[in-house]
């Protein structure tokens, strides 16, 4: 098992000054305060009674438990100041209050939220000290669509369904739909994952394409699924997509940037051949189009083609040869 | 077996907050189990004791030790005693957490909070400083939403990204304030070139990471974007030779790189139904009843590339410089 020891640590310090305040503390609770599975807390306890301020005699933490409640026979040993409650480190608070003024200034956030995050903020500054002064090198701003984000939010508190005029840029079109929505997040733009009842599947909207939004007052009722995982990011293209073949010169290079691809080769004049996946190549025209003298597609040929018939299509409305 | 490093540090810990006075390297040697262990007790009792070798190989463990409880928040002073000896404490002053009290309402938003980071040492940096809080007991009980009867913080589930290999070390490097070196490739750029950088401040925006500072070859403020630094990022010494201004914005000139901040407005002809996103910057609308219509939208850096990506259901009437741009991409792209 991969234990971090300075996490283990920070952990141990912790404990020891929550369990000096709480003589018989349930094992459940403990692990649930901290965040961690109880098995994490039983490691953890097999190693304080490894511990102690040694220097003064050797006198060790006398922690134990029968994995139900948590004993420390000897707490008097530590001295009321090496169990006190330890200074935040710069990371610490800078990990909290940079992702605190994020939310915060999210548009569309319920008040009571935004004022709640607001008054943690300023206390957690204060109990910070100068350990919240680095927090300042470090910002993060979300994109959101204030009003839509606060139908999308209370539906799902009220669970209820959403009736949305959407916007879709591969097909430059908007369609309606009803939706039942599942959950909001934010990952740079703010989305709605929800039961699209147009497509009977679920599908992740952008918030700032949402062209309309309406509550309804049927019961949203999505099927029982298990909520994306998104840690592997938010386009995740299946094995079985067709494949499109991108070349583009130093000017096209941003299209790795931006699309999850399988393959970025480098090509001699500084550009690159990119090999990506998408269930829907047509939808793909469009970054075609946009390339112009930086790039290319290569492969599917029906792509390739219909971007050039695109481009010729609108010269003829110019008036201008190709 | 090794004695874990997890058990060394908290008893180095545990050593220097309880001490009443300023320990010595030598002291703290002798007194915790992990070095006695590894390198002997220090003391002149034996030949094998105390040699150069293990002496200097204790010496770095030690300062890698105590630069990880230094990590951790612990302010370890140094004092020199009367002998010239270096003592360590770490007094119960400096590292005690001032009172905090949080409300169930702000703990949720706190709660809320530590979870954001998909980065692996932020986010084990906010359940640290949870924890502390909880140690100390400044959180209400029942403030976590595994708790169950929880009240939600809307119901958003905010997620902040750092996959890029050079956020950490430019996070540390920014709190530090130390200078860094690393190859980038500007977006248009064939190759990347070195720069010798005093970083500033990181920011996420859209979901991408930023680095404002110092560009010490070029003697001016620049923004980079780090998902285009090919290499490591490496540390050098010394100090920043540039003031650090109080205001960075990052933000606006990745807007500008972005092509947003428009500096005049341009008129397109549309067709009905089609270019939503232009519609709705359209400062003006009028229908032209032939299945397309005239909208006025704002004009700045990167509409060209824009406009392109509409293909035939979009021609731009002026100004003619834009006309022409749009043109010049069309041909490109129709002759593949």
């Amino acid at each position: 098992m991969a234990v971090n020891a300075i996490d283990q640590t920070r952990r141990m310090l912790s404990l020891v000054t929550y369990l000096r305040d709480r003589p018989g503390a349930r094992v459940e609770e403990v692990a649930r305060a901290f965040g961690i599975s109880d098995d994490e807390l039983i490691s953890d306890l097999n190693v304080l009674p490894m511990c102690g301020t040694s220097f003064r005699g050797g006198d060790l933490l006398e922690i134990d438990t029968d994995g139900e409640r948590i004993w420390w026979r000897n707490s008097e040993a530590l001295g009321s100041d090496t169990a006190q409650p330890l200074r935040l480190a710069a990371d610490e608070a800078t990990a909290l209050l940079v992702a605190a003024r994020a939310v915060a200034t999210l548009p569309g956030l319920r008040e009571s939220d935004r004022e709640a995050l607001q008054r943690a903020t300023a206390k957690l500054e204060t109990a910070a000290g100068e350990s919240a002064g680095a927090s300042s090198r470090l910002s993060v701003t979300f994109e959101s669509e204030g009003g839509v984000f606060a139908d999308v939010d209370r539906a799902i508190a009220e669970r209820r369904r959403l009736w949305i005029r959407y916007y879709s840029p591969a097909r430059d079109e908007l369609t309606e739909r009803e939706v039942d929505p599942i959950r909001l997040f934010a990952v740079g733009h703010t989305y709605v994952e929800a039961w699209c009842r147009l497509s009977e599947a679920r599908r992740t909207f952008r918030l700032d394409r949402v062209a309309e939004i309406k509550l309804l007052d049927e019961r949203s009722d999505p099927p029982p699924i298990e909520p994306r995982d998104l840690s592997a990011g938010l386009v995740q293209p299946a094995a079985t997509d067709p494949e499109v073949v991108v070349e583009v010169g130093p000017g096209g290079r941003w299209v790795a940037e931006y699309y999850p691809h399988d393959s970025a080769e480098e090509l001699a004049d500084g550009g690159l051949r990119i090999t990506l996946r998408t269930p829907d190549p047509a939808s793909l025209r469009r970054l075609a189009l946009r390339l112009g003298a930086d790039g290319r597609i290569t492969a599917p040929e029906e792509l390739a083609r219909s971007a050039r018939e695109a481009a010729r299509e609108a010269l003829a409305a110019y008036g201008a040869d190709a | 077996m090794a004695i874990a490093k997890a058990e060394r540090l908290m008893n180095l810990a545990l050593c220097l907050l309880g001490a009443r006075r300023p320990l010595t390297k030598r002291e703290l040697r002798a007194s915790i189990e992990a070095y006695v262990e590894a390198f002997g007790s220090g003391s002149a009792s034996g030949p094998g004791d105390g040699s150069t070798g293990s002496e200097e190989s204790f010496s770095r463990m030690f300062e890698r030790d105590k630069d990880d409880l230094r990590e951790l928040g612990l302010v370890i002073d140094t004092v020199d005693n009367l002998d010239g000896e270096t003592g360590y404490v770490a007094r119960r002053d400096s590292n005690r957490l001032p009172p905090i009290i949080l409300d169930a309402a702000e703990a949720t938003a706190l709660g809320l909070a530590a979870r954001v980071w998909q980065q692996a040492r932020l986010a084990a940096a906010a359940s640290g400083a949870l924890q502390k809080l909880h140690a100390a007991g400044g959180m209400p009980p029942g403030a976590l939403p595994e708790q169950g009867g929880e009240r939600q913080l809307s119901t958003l589930e905010p997620h902040i990204p750092a996959r890029e290999a050079a956020f950490e070390p430019l996070m540390l490097a920014c709190r530090d304030r130390r200078p860094v070196a690393f190859d980038y490739r500007k977006s248009n750029a064939a190759r990347s070139e070195k720069r010798q950088v005093e970083p500033w401040t990181l920011e996420c925006w859209r979901g991408h990471w930023y680095l404002a500072g110092w560009d010490r070859g070029r003697q001016a403020e620049r923004v980079f974007r780090l998902s285009r630094i090919t290499g490591p990022v490496r540390s050098r010494t010394g100090a920043f030779t540039a003031p650090v201004p109080d205001q960075v914005t990052v933000r606006e000139t990745v807007e500008r790189w972005a092509g947003e901040g428009a500096t005049s407005t341009a008129r397109v002809r549309l067709r009905t139904g089609a270019g939503y996103p232009l519609r709705s910057r359209a400062l003006h609308t009028r229908e032209l009843g032939d299945g397309w219509d005239e909208v006025e939208i704002p004009y700045g850096h990167g509409l060209d590339a824009w406009l392109v990506e509409f293909g035939p259901d979009v021609v731009v009437l002026e100004p003619a410089e834009l006309r022409a741009d749009v043109i010049d991409r069309l041909r490109a792209v129709a002759q593949g």
